[in-house]
């Protein structure tokens, strides 16, 4: 073993229809002996509903900056940005009253 | 079951007693293995498939202690060594990994079986408990599978540690089913199901072919168990008795 070795992601969901989380990662040289860790690493107090076992070379990663985290302001793609909190205030004032709901923020 | 007669009682007695000193003492010797396991993470498996075992060990003494109105801590670290019951399978130190898994994998087996059955007594505690301790059992037969399978195709150096271990242990490891006193009455009653002799022709039909796949020799089946194989105790055994009431005898009968 040792230089066979492979490193495996793991992924737990902790309840059902929750989103797969990456827990952490075990190392072992196949998938069967992975899958043993991952549950003795990740599983074994019935923490977990389901885990997905990864190797990590099959992992693709995109961390390029330039796809990522690109100089220019883009914060209007963000649908946070659209704000009608001022636009609902507008339109209460020219309705003359304050029974438009508070809600849509 | 209260309607057990007194014989049978004490028959039902001796059999939990027998699989709680199996897991207990078999749990010893493997919790050995941490820190020191082949790997980070096999460490921590082999930790946690002892402590299973322990906690098995655990709620059969308290089983025991509700038919003999005994404590359950006292029965587990309370008796000498010779007071101990577990097959001679467990008299072996942890030795190497490959002994310890021999070890593991005949054992896994035969307490497979042996709960299989026991899943159907007529004594409702014991059944009940069963079907619990069968669950965490199943990952310790494929861990275990895993593991021979792992050194009978490794070098020909596992191989041929594999190979000896389980040719020692052959024998020792029939008496996991060594007859019990009253097991008639047991068989009678249907605490349990079927006999050990049963379970242990049922057992060698399960690992032989498994010992077959990996490569390895099945060793010539002895006629039967040793009758007194769970009397017999070992130099081996009297040391690791003496560790683990280590600190329960160093204020006896304090409350921890």
């Amino acid at each position: 073993m040792g230089v066979k070795d492979r490193v495996w992601e793991v992924f737990r969901q902790e309840a059902e229809g929750d989103p797969m989380i990456h827990g952490g990662s075990v190392r072992a040289p196949d998938e069967e002996l992975a899958t043993h860790y991952a549950r003795e690493f990740y599983g074994r107090r019935q923490e977990s509903e389901r885990l997905w076992i990864v190797p990590r070379d099959a992992i693709t990663e995109l961390d390029d900056p330039d796809l990522l985290k690109p100089p220019f302001d883009r914060s209007f793609k963000r649908p946070g940005g659209f704000l009608i909190k001022h636009k609902l205030e507008a339109a209460r004032e020219r309705a003359g009253s304050a029974q438009v709901d508070e809600a849509g923020e | 079951m209260s309607e057990l007669d007194a014989g049978t009682r004490e028959a039902l007695a001796e059999l939990l007693l027998t699989m709680a000193d199996d897991e207990f003492v078999l749990g010893f010797w493997d919790s050995e293995w941490t820190g020191i396991a082949p790997i980070l993470e096999e460490d921590v498996a082999m930790s946690s498939v002892s402590q299973d075992e322990i906690g098995h060990a655990r709620a059969l003494y308290e089983l025991l202690a509700e038919l003999t109105g005994g404590n359950a801590d006292q029965i587990a670290f309370g008796r000498p060594a010779e007071g101990y019951r577990h097959a001679a399978l467990m008299n072996h130190p942890r030795t190497d990994w490959a002994f310890t898994v021999a070890r593991r994998f005949l054992y896994e087996h035969a307490d497979a079986v042996r709960l299989e059955s026991l899943a159907g007594s007529s004594y409702q505690g014991l059944a009940d408990l069963v079907v619990k301790m069968r669950r965490e059992e199943t990952y310790h037969l494929l861990h275990f599978d895993l593991w021979l399978r792992r050194l009978a195709e490794g070098s020909d150096e596992s191989h041929a540690r594999l190979a000896a271990a389980i040719d020692r242990l052959w024998p020792d490891a029939q008496g996991v089913f060594a007859p019990l006193a009253g097991e008639a009455a047991l068989v009678a009653a249907g605490v349990l199901p079927e006999s050990l002799e049963a379970l242990r022709a049922r057992w060698v039909e399960r690992v032989g072919p498994r010992l077959v796949a990996a490569g390895l020799p099945v060793p010539a089946t002895p006629a039967g168990p040793d009758p007194d194989g769970r009397l017999r105790h070992t130099a081996d055994f009297a040391w690791l008795h003496g560790e683990f009431t280590m600190v329960s005898r160093s204020e006896v009968g304090a409350t921890w």
